[in-house]
């Protein structure tokens, strides 16, 4: 059959190709618009949050540290604080006006100080309140490769001049055209050609809304067309609450370094660090006001743009009657008072961002983290942060003035952790702190040096029966042969020592003393001290061990003097306290975990002997009141040829490990005093840990011995100590010189008890 | 016979000191009170969790602020929701670690949760704090010495 090609025929068939051409197009941008909007756009990066403070009757704070907080939440001192975040600063209190987090309502509270301590909490009303929160800050987040950021709102978060003004401002007539409006469109149309170029547009929101999710910028016809088509789909499938929501969750406002911010939720914590709830009418003006072009009207970047652009909003504003003449002109008064960023990418921290990431890999799917909007409540203390960093940068400038360039190229890292719960509180990977990459916290493996030490004498300590504190050990010459070679240790000082007392080696740090203790305890006994310090690597079995051959992360290192300052007490370090879910329900605890390894007694004496570090051996400066309120105690390491400088310390609650080193593994000219001691200084010394109360433990008594000769002493005596020592280990033994001024000893009941069973066995 | 009277005053001597000094290697622990040396009381709150739990939440924290956490902890628990509970306790030891009542709930938990080392090691830490009642110090030792 033929078919005769006439101008009606053609015609006709091109109509049914136009016809299923558009049929596809119009398909493929249904199946688009539906994807995407209830696809991709609901999709959220997981954000990980600071820890959020409590600050409660009796609780312990640091009024300066305190005040940086606030200042790092975008808290503006105001002198009678009257809207979320504001605060104001007295000599013994603080007003705060809290924004409100969690089950924290907003609010002006008022905070009694003293002594370090919160001693009373009251409410505007002025009735007292046991506690308040402070909100965390938001240190990054896991985001999808397109690197979108986002806070989505639900409708009934958006407060009711959010759309007042991007209505006034964008469109007028939304709630009745059906996507388009051919009105808003004519009039830019003659608009534009009167002009010979485009300066109005015609855009709807649904078309905004539309061009945002789909296409780019480019004004074309055919984008145009595409955009019309998708519009009035959207208006087909969704509300036009749906439709307004998706478009105030979806619309760009800045890019931040990689990130782009999008959605007002973002935009407010952004700009001004709060909730959207929280802004005021000249914020939000801000914000929409930016829509027309978000990099022209960057308050940042542009503020001149900026005030003008929010100031016109206000004006259509008012104009609209939704604000009245007073209220405008004392909304144009006010400074744009936008924060800074807190971050640009990912994160703000880099290395403790590694940690949070080792720990979700267990129980998350990538996948997971970049959509479903988690929140992850980490133990990150950002003024502990803020000030290990600053610790870290300073000192190497200090080096550096002081050891000249060689040490440009200076690495580091430090950990501070709550000693009792395994908080990790701060972490530093590099001695440029914000630095992507190379985490030397978590991945340096270097020689420990006499970091190892306490480790051997905590062996010795837990044989209680053979060693106390005041055992003499042998500092002399020490010859061996080790793998084929003679190996003979030497001391820092290059001296031997003869017969010392345990603890003076230990603070003394001597090398031929520690090796021959090692040596007689045995691999297999120090091993075991490893393994319930939680170090699960096996020790290589050369005598070197001993004093700092052997390799750990900081990471590792830390985690086993978190056991020695927990009095024995093992905690698993942990970056992350909670994963909740979009809703704010619980979706992973990473709950406190505790196992006592070892008895808190040889971990007392150990701790005995690392105070001495503090009061005569390489941290002395510190007043002895302060040394005990803290409880303090540490130990310096220094590897071979001074390739690695470390220091470990415990503060009240603060347990923090620093390293420094160069990552070619060259000699540095520091010792673990010269270096890493002086980082943790620099913290401390800022930071002002609060003071902790002592442990009772009724199984130990304190005697007077003899610094020398470890035998006992008095007070009255010269060169002597008050050393612990574990009930029924003490000597008794009073040399004949010391007759007059020792303190007799006290018998307990157990060693008569002995006694007695002795003369009758032997009886 | 006055040997003898000697030999009995001795061995009065003995039972005298056996009774007052602790069996074991008096270095070997910190926890003074043994759950062994209580009669039906201690049996009772051993044997019995419920009685056991109701003890342990009528003890009650010195700070008021910590007091109102435990409150929300121990609503929490009851309701079963262990891990909201859990965070609540969490919540208080950031605010003071010298409140044996937050570790003996702590301990408690993780016994309902099935983590006996842990709950063990939760009393026998809370057994380091100064100045706790001779009751807490009592019903630590119920987790701190049971087997594991």
């Amino acid at each position: 059959m033929k078919i005769k090609l006439t101008f009606k025929s053609l015609g006709i068939i091109s109509l049914i190709i136009v016809f299923v051409i558009s049929t596809a197009v119009v398909a493929i941008i249904d199946s688009r618009v539906t994807n995407k909007l209830e696809g991709v756009l609901w999709t959220i990066p997981a954000k990980v949050y600071s820890r959020s403070l409590d600050l409660a009757e009796g609780s312990k704070v640091n009024k300066s540290n305190l005040l940086r907080e606030l200042g790092m939440l975008a808290y503006s001192e105001n002198k009678n604080p009257s809207k979320p975040g504001e605060f104001i600063y007295k000599k013994n209190s603080i007003e705060i006006f809290l924004r409100g987090y969690g089950d924290q309502k907003s609010g002006l509270f008022k905070i009694l100080l003293k002594d370090r301590k919160v001693t009373k909490i009251t409410n505007q009303l002025g009735i007292s309140v046991d506690i308040v929160k402070l909100e965390p800050i938001v240190i990054g987040g896991m985001y999808p490769s397109h690197m979108e950021d986002r806070i989505l709102l639900s409708w009934s978060q958006v407060p009711s001049i959010l759309v007042d003004t991007i209505l006034s401002v964008e469109d007028q007539n939304f709630f009745n055209h059906n996507g388009i409006s051919f009105r808003s469109i004519s009039r830019a149309f003659f608009t534009n050609i009167k002009a010979g170029d485009i300066e109005q547009g015609g855009s709807t929101i649904t078309q905004q809304l539309a061009k945002n999710l789909f296409f780019t910028s480019e004004q074309t016809i055919k984008r145009k067309a595409m955009e019309a088509i998708a519009a009035l789909l959207i208006e087909f499938h969704y509300s036009k609450e749906e439709i307004l929501l998706a478009y105030i969750n979806d619309v760009f406002l800045a890019q931040s370094g990689k990130r782009s911010v999008h959605g007002f939720g973002m935009g407010a914590q952004h700009f001004f660090g709060t909730s959207v709830s929280n802004l005021e009418t000249d914020q939000i003006a801000l914000l929409v006001g930016m829509l027309k072009g978000p990099s022209l009207f960057n308050p940042r970047r542009n503020p001149n743009n900026a005030t003008n652009r929010r100031n016109l909003v206000l004006g259509i504003l008012q104009k609209g009657r939704h604000i009245n003449s007073s209220l405008l002109e004392e909304y144009r008064s006010r400074p744009l008072g936008v924060v800074s960023p807190n971050f640009r990418s990912e994160t703000k921290y880099p290395a403790f961002h590694d940690l949070v990431r080792l720990e979700l890999r267990d129980n998350y799917e990538d996948s997971e983290l970049r959509t479903q909007g988690l929140r992850i409540e980490t133990n990150l203390d950002p003024v502990l942060q803020d000030s290990l960093e600053k610790s870290i940068r300073k000192t190497k400038t200090q080096l550096i003035k002081k050891y000249g360039n060689r040490l440009i190229e200076l690495e580091g890292a430090a950990m501070a952790v709550d000693i009792s719960t395994g908080e990790i509180k701060a972490v530093v990977g590099s001695s440029n702190p914000s630095r992507f990459g190379f985490n030397r916290s978590i991945n340096a493996i270097r020689p420990i040096g006499s970091l190892v030490k306490p480790f051997i004498y905590l062996t010795a300590l837990n044989k209680y029966d053979e060693y106390n504190l005041t055992t003499i050990l042998d500092d002399s010459k020490l010859s061996l042969k080790s793998g084929g070679e003679i190996w003979e240790p030497n001391n820092f000082d290059k001296k031997f020592h003869g017969k010392i007392p345990l603890h003076v080696a230990l603070w003394q740090s001597y090398n031929i003393a520690s090796a021959r203790l090692g040596m007689e305890l045995g691999y297999d006994s120090v091993q075991e001290t490893f393994n319930k310090l939680g170090i699960s690597k096996s020790i290589e079995r050369y005598p070197s061990l001993f004093i700092g051959s052997f390799e750990m992360s900081p990471f590792n290192a830390i985690q086993a003097y978190q056991v020695i300052a927990a009095d024995g007490f093992y905690s698993p370090l942990r970056s992350i306290r909670d994963i909740k879910d979009v809703r704010g329900d619980i979706d992973l605890s990473y709950q406190y975990k505790i196992m006592q390894r070892i008895r808190p007694e040889p971990v007392h004496l150990l701790k005995f002997a690392m105070k001495q570090t503090f009061i005569t051996g390489t941290a002395r400066g510190y007043p002895r009141k302060t040394i005990e309120s803290w409880q303090a105690g540490g130990k310096t390491g220094t590897s071979d040829d001074q390739r690695d400088s470390w220091f470990v310390g415990f503060a009240g609650e603060l347990l923090v490990l620093v390293w420094l080193g160069f990552d070619d593994n060259r000699p540095t000219p520091l010792t673990g005093r010269s270096g890493a001691l002086e980082v943790w200084k620099n913290f401390i010394n800022e930071v002002q840990p609060s003071s902790i109360e002592k442990t009772s433990l009724s199984r130990i008594r304190y005697v007077w011995t003899d610094k020398q000769d470890g035998l006992v002493s008095g007070e009255k005596c010269k060169n002597s100590l008050l050393v612990p020592f574990i009930i029924g280990t003490e000597p008794n033994r009073i040399p004949f010189v010391r007759n007059k001024c020792a303190s007799k000893p006290k018998r307990n009941k157990s060693d008569v008890m002995e006694k007695l069973k002795k003369v009758f066995e032997e009886g | 016979m006055k040997i003898l009277r000697l030999f009995t005053y001795f061995l009065a001597l003995c039972f005298l000191f056996s009774c007052t000094s602790n069996k074991e290697k008096p270095y070997l622990t910190a926890n003074s009170i043994s759950v062994s040396e209580f009669s039906s009381s201690v049996e009772l709150l051993v044997a019995d969790t419920d009685f056991l739990e109701g003890e342990i939440l009528k003890i009650n924290a010195k700070n008021p602020s910590v007091q109102r956490i435990l409150v929300n902890s121990d609503r929490y628990l009851k309701e079963g929701k262990l891990i909201q509970a859990n965070s609540e306790l969490e919540r208080a030891l950031r605010i003071t670690k010298d409140e044996g009542a937050i570790y003996l709930r702590l301990a408690h938990l993780r016994h309902i949760q099935g983590l006996l080392e842990e709950s063990k090691s939760f009393a026998s830490k809370a057994l380091l704090i100064k100045n706790i009642s001779s009751w807490e110090r009592l019903l630590l030792n119920v987790y701190s010495k049971r087997p594991i």
